[in-house]
Order: structure tokens, then sequence, then C-alpha cells
């Protein structure tokens, strides 16, 4: 740990970043205490005030303080985004894991629907889910999930299966050690790694699509705020109040650069192989989405192409 | 090759099939009864017994199951809701403006992040790779809504050069094609320059340019070249990208396109609508993934699927 911390602080990008991450969860813990008037009381007197010293981002149409809206919103935006990466890290780890140790047709047949479901985008998938689940934060939280849940028991069945071929594994079973025990005791520690990796990575993925949902009027419903919501809202008031998009987007941008730049170095401090392979790197990125067998051979074929 | 295809067909049918199987689910999944959902929530109860009857959701839930596959199958998707349209009558048209949006924002972002990125690996870490870096952290990390605000606002809003939203001149494709398509860009920008850079520190360019090759035929002949099997996968994937970002972008364009057809049809919950438009897409989907399987095996012989 104390190494990890001393490798990490080495980089200065990620340092920043990560504070400013942390200071925005900070913002979004204690939003109820730290806004500077209440988010939800309409004063029609005050409405569309451009920006000012008494109201930063400028007032709405109902005249509440854009700020206030703002700091809410981190609040929502951290929630929605913080619940649904445990739901796809609860749900999809142990599936992996249990698939990935077991085999057999269970493992076929969820590799296939996972399969199935890498084809389409995140926020299409998103869009079908919540759909069903119902356009609230509860929804926009299973929708997302769900979507990246492939990625997740993905990555666990891929460290499990190959830490099953090692000998202390070998050497639990032939103690007597039961399945549950050697997935927790062995695997689950070995997979720790990737899945903090990918948890960072899946973080500005689904601030974004959060964001988007909500902006299509699927997710998160008004009065509570959340920034894609009042960036659509303050789309139909641009010719009247344009200053009402400065808020919502630069928290927006915020959060999403700082939690991209945080995985980045993450992943290069906590996967030391990886350094300096920027291509494998951004590949992982970018193949978050529509990685499959057959694109994980041809990747492989090219990774192993270049670093030849 | 052919064996290939044909395994992959196998798994587009049976994709295709479990879709129309979650698309009948989807009936039932989605909260509230369908046949009020059909007849409106004032309908008057007699309405909503006679759709009951008409579409069959009072008889057993696989004879339902058959009815509606069969169906789909005939090309059937009912009616709409509202315009009491022909489902396929209403899609086709949006299919071909999406196709439209969708195709030349991916233009815009092949040709722009093949420039940009080989020109970043050129000049690997000097100031222009640093500057085309940040731009292109900063356009990853801002969300299609807020560029396409930003933009509706300077130059529809404030310069008055282009209109706020809809389609029928070229006009109107300047702004949601590059939207959409700079989002992709800055995307498709960094993993160009990361093949690039990784082209440009092999042997045979060091040969190459000991032979005496002008750097123009280094870069774009030897390099680009050996850099191209990445960058194919990555646009196969990136394709399937757009799509999914033309609903946002067509929603803030009034763009009429699929994706906002879907939207639209999820808020006034024209169940028909929504059935055919996720239907569309999902088999639009399906064929880029295909494409994109073949495309490599076309790209770099040495990869078989077996």
């Amino acid at each position: 740990m104390r190494n990890f911390l001393r490798q990490f602080s080495r980089d200065r990008v990620g340092v920043v970043f990560g504070l400013i991450l942390i200071a925005i969860y900070i913002v979004a813990i204690t939003a109820q205490w730290i806004v500077p008037s209440d988010p939800y009381k309409t004063q029609l007197s005050q409405g569309m005030r451009p920006p000012s010293w008494e109201h930063w981002f400028g007032t709405d149409q109902f005249g509440r303080d854009m700020l206030s809206r703002v700091i809410l919103a981190t609040q929502v935006t951290a929630k929605i985004t913080t619940s649904a990466l445990l739901f796809a890290v609860l749900l999809g780890v142990p599936i992996g894991m249990i698939v990935g140790y077991h085999g057999g047709w269970l493992d076929e047949i969820i590799m296939r629907i996972t399969d199935i479901m890498l084809i389409f985008p995140i926020i299409m998938l998103a869009i079908v889910i919540v759909v069903i689940a119902g356009p609230s934060e509860r929804g926009v939280v299973i929708a997302l999930g769900m979507s990246q849940l492939p990625q997740f028991i993905r990555i666990a069945r891929g460290v499990t299966l190959s830490v099953k071929q090692e000998l202390y594994v070998e050497a639990a079973i032939a103690a007597g050690a039961g399945w549950p025990f050697i997935l927790r005791r062995h695997i689950w520690p070995n997979i720790s790694t990737p899945v903090i990796v990918q948890a960072t990575l899946t973080l500005p993925v689904f601030v974004l699509n959060a964001s988007a949902l909500s902006y299509l009027g699927l997710g998160v419903q008004p009065p509570t705020p959340e920034w894609g919501q009042m960036l659509n809202e303050a789309k139909e008031l641009l010719i009247a109040a344009p200053y009402l998009i400065i808020g919502p987007s630069v928290a927006l941008f915020l959060f999403v650069i700082s939690a991209n730049l945080l995985g980045d170095s993450l992943q290069e401090t906590l996967n030391p192989k990886t350094k300096g392979q920027r291509m494998k790197r951004e590949f992982q990125k970018f193949s978050r989405r529509g990685l499959k067998p057959g694109k994980m051979r041809v990747e492989r074929a090219a990774r192993a192409e270049i670093q030849r | 090759m052919l064996r290939l295809i044909v395994s992959r067909l196998i798994f587009m049918v049976l994709a295709a099939f479990l879709l129309l199987s979650f698309l009948f689910a989807l009936f039932h999944l989605i909260p509230g009864d369908p046949a009020q959902l059909m007849a409106g929530d004032n309908a008057p109860e007699h309405l909503v017994q006679s759709i009951r009857a008409a579409y069959g959701f009072d008889q057993p839930l696989t004879t339902q199951y058959f009815n509606y596959m069969g169906k789909v199958l005939q090309g059937d998707f009912g009616l709409s809701n509202y315009s009491r349209q022909p489902v396929l009558d209403i899609v086709f048209p949006r299919i071909v403006n999406t196709a439209a949006l969708a195709g030349c924002a991916m233009l815009l972002a092949m040709t722009t992040s093949l420039i940009l990125g080989s020109f970043s690996a050129m000049f690997w870490n000097r100031p222009l790779d640093k500057g085309v870096t940040v731009v292109s952290l900063i356009g990853i990390c801002t969300p299609v809504f807020v560029t396409g605000i930003i933009g509706i606002y300077v130059f529809a809003v404030w310069l008055r050069w282009l209109p706020i939203g809809g389609m029928s001149t070229w006009k109107h494709f300047v702004l949601p094609v590059a939207t959409l398509g700079a989002y992709q860009a800055a995307i498709f920008t960094r993993m160009v320059r990361s093949c690039m850079v990784d082209a440009l520190s092999r042997d045979f360019i060091t040969t190459a340019r000991a032979k005496g090759a002008p750097e123009r035929t280094v870069v774009f002949h030897h390099a680009l070249r050996n850099a191209l099997l990445p960058i194919i996968t990555l646009f196969g994937l990136g394709l399937g990208h757009t799509l999914g970002g033309s609903v946002v972008t067509e929603t803030i364009f009034n763009w009429p396109g699929l994706g906002r057809l879907m939207v639209d049809a999820i808020l006034s919950r024209d169940l028909p609508v929504l059935q055919g438009s996720i239907f569309f897409f999902a088999i639009i989907f399906i064929l880029v993934n295909l494409i994109v399987d073949i495309l490599y095996t076309w790209a770099d012989p040495r990869i078989s699927y077996d």
C-alpha cells in the first residue's frame, strides 16, 4: 500500500485530478449543508438573473439559484453513478468468478448473453433497460449497472480461469477446501486490482450516460436537479438566458475529466506491465464496449504484433 | 472466410430471435396494462376491452407469443398508437436520416483523426503533439449535448449562420455532423496517435529512412499501413458508438432520425413504434458487427476465426 502511494504520488496529473475528484465527492456528500440557498425554492420575481456575486451561475426561469442546483445535482449524480458501479461490481464479479470456476453449460449461456449485450452501445442498452425499470433515479442505476455488467463478468471470469490453473489452487483443492473458500481466499485477491481499475474507468462512462439519459428525459425527473436534465431545460431558454448552461456543463466536464485521468493513472500505477504501452491501455479503454472473443483474439494478435 | 460468414450469420439469427422474444416481453415488462397504454389514460373501458381483444392481450401468453412472432416475421409491427400509420412506413425514412447523420459524422471523424493522429505521432512529444493530446482529451470529456448546445448558441443564436435544428438544406447538416463527429474524432485521434507512435518506432521505419525514402512516404506508406489493422478495429467499434451517440444528437438538433423516434416513442408510450425502432437499431448493430468481423480477415489474412 505504501509502495503504491509512493508510486502514485509521482504521477502529478493523477494526484491533481484525484484530489479534484475527492473534492467533488466531498461537495456531493455535504451538498445539503453547503448550498447557498434552497435549490427547490421558486421565486418568480428573481427569475432568469444573469450571473452575479449573489448567484454565481445565475437563476433559472423559476428564480432558483443555479449554483445550489448544480451542487445538489453533484450529489444526485455521485449517488447514481456510485450505486450503479456497486451494482455492476457486486453482481458481475461473483457471477464471473462462479461461472469461470465451474465452467459448463451455465458458463456457456452467460458468455453468449454477454456477447450479445456487448454488440450494443451502452447508451442503447441503458435506454431499453430504463424503459422497463422506469424513468427514475433507481431506473438509471439499474440501467447503467446492467449495461456494464458484461464487462465485470468478463474480467472476473478471465482472471478466475487463469488463476484456477495455479498450483496453490490445486493444493487448496487437495487439502479439501470448498469452492467458496477458494474463490474468496485465492481467486478474489487476484481480481481486486483489475476490478478497481475497471471501476475507475467505468465511472466517467456512467457519469456521461447518466446525464445523457436525463437529458433525453428518461433519467432523473424534475424537480430533482441533474446536470443533463438542467442542460435540457437550459437549451429551451438559450436565447434569453445562455448563462444557464455554464454551471452544469462545467461541473459535468470536471467530474468526467478527473475520473478519466485518475483512472488512467491508477491503471498505470497498478498495472506496471502496461506502463509505456499506451496502445494497449487505450485499446483496453476503448474496447470496454464491444469486446468479444473473436475481437479479443484479433486485438491480442494486433498487440502481439506491435510488441514484437 | 465462408465459414466465418456462416457462423456469424447463425449468431445473427440467434440474436435476432432473442431480440424478438425480448420485444414481445417488452409488452408485459413495461409497467401497466398494455391495452390501457395503447388506448390512453382516459380511454373508456369498452375501448380498452376492444383493443385487448383486437391485439389478443386476453389470450394465453404462448398464443400471444406465436402470434407476435408470426406477424413480425411477415414485416407487420402493427400501427402507431398516434398517427395510425404502419410502423414500417414510419421507421424506414428515419433509418435513412440516421444513416446520413452517422455516415457524415463517421467520415468527418475518420479523416480528422487520421490526419491529426498521424501528425501528432510524427511530432511525438513536441508542442503540436501535446496540443492535439490535450484537445482530444477535452473532446472525450465533453458530452455531445454540451458541445451541441454551445454550437447552437454560437452559430445559430449569436452569429445566426446556421439553423437551430431540423433537416432540409445542407446547412442543417453542419452542426449535428460536427457535434457528433467531433466527439468521435476525439476518441479516434488518441487511438490513431498511439497506433502510429507504435508503428513509427519499429525497425522497418528506420530501414525505410536509411534507404532515403522521403518522410511523407515513410509515414503514410510504411507506418500508416502497418497501423491500419488496429485502426480498422477502432473504426468498426466506433461506428456502433456513433450510432449510439446519434440518439442524443438527434434529440438536440430535432433531427428526424431513428434515435429521436425511439425516444419520442418512449416518452409518448407508443409501444409498436418503440418495438419497431429498437428492432431496427439492433439489426443495424448486429450487421455492423458482422461487417467489422469480415473486415478484420480482409485487412489481415493471418487472422482466422476458428
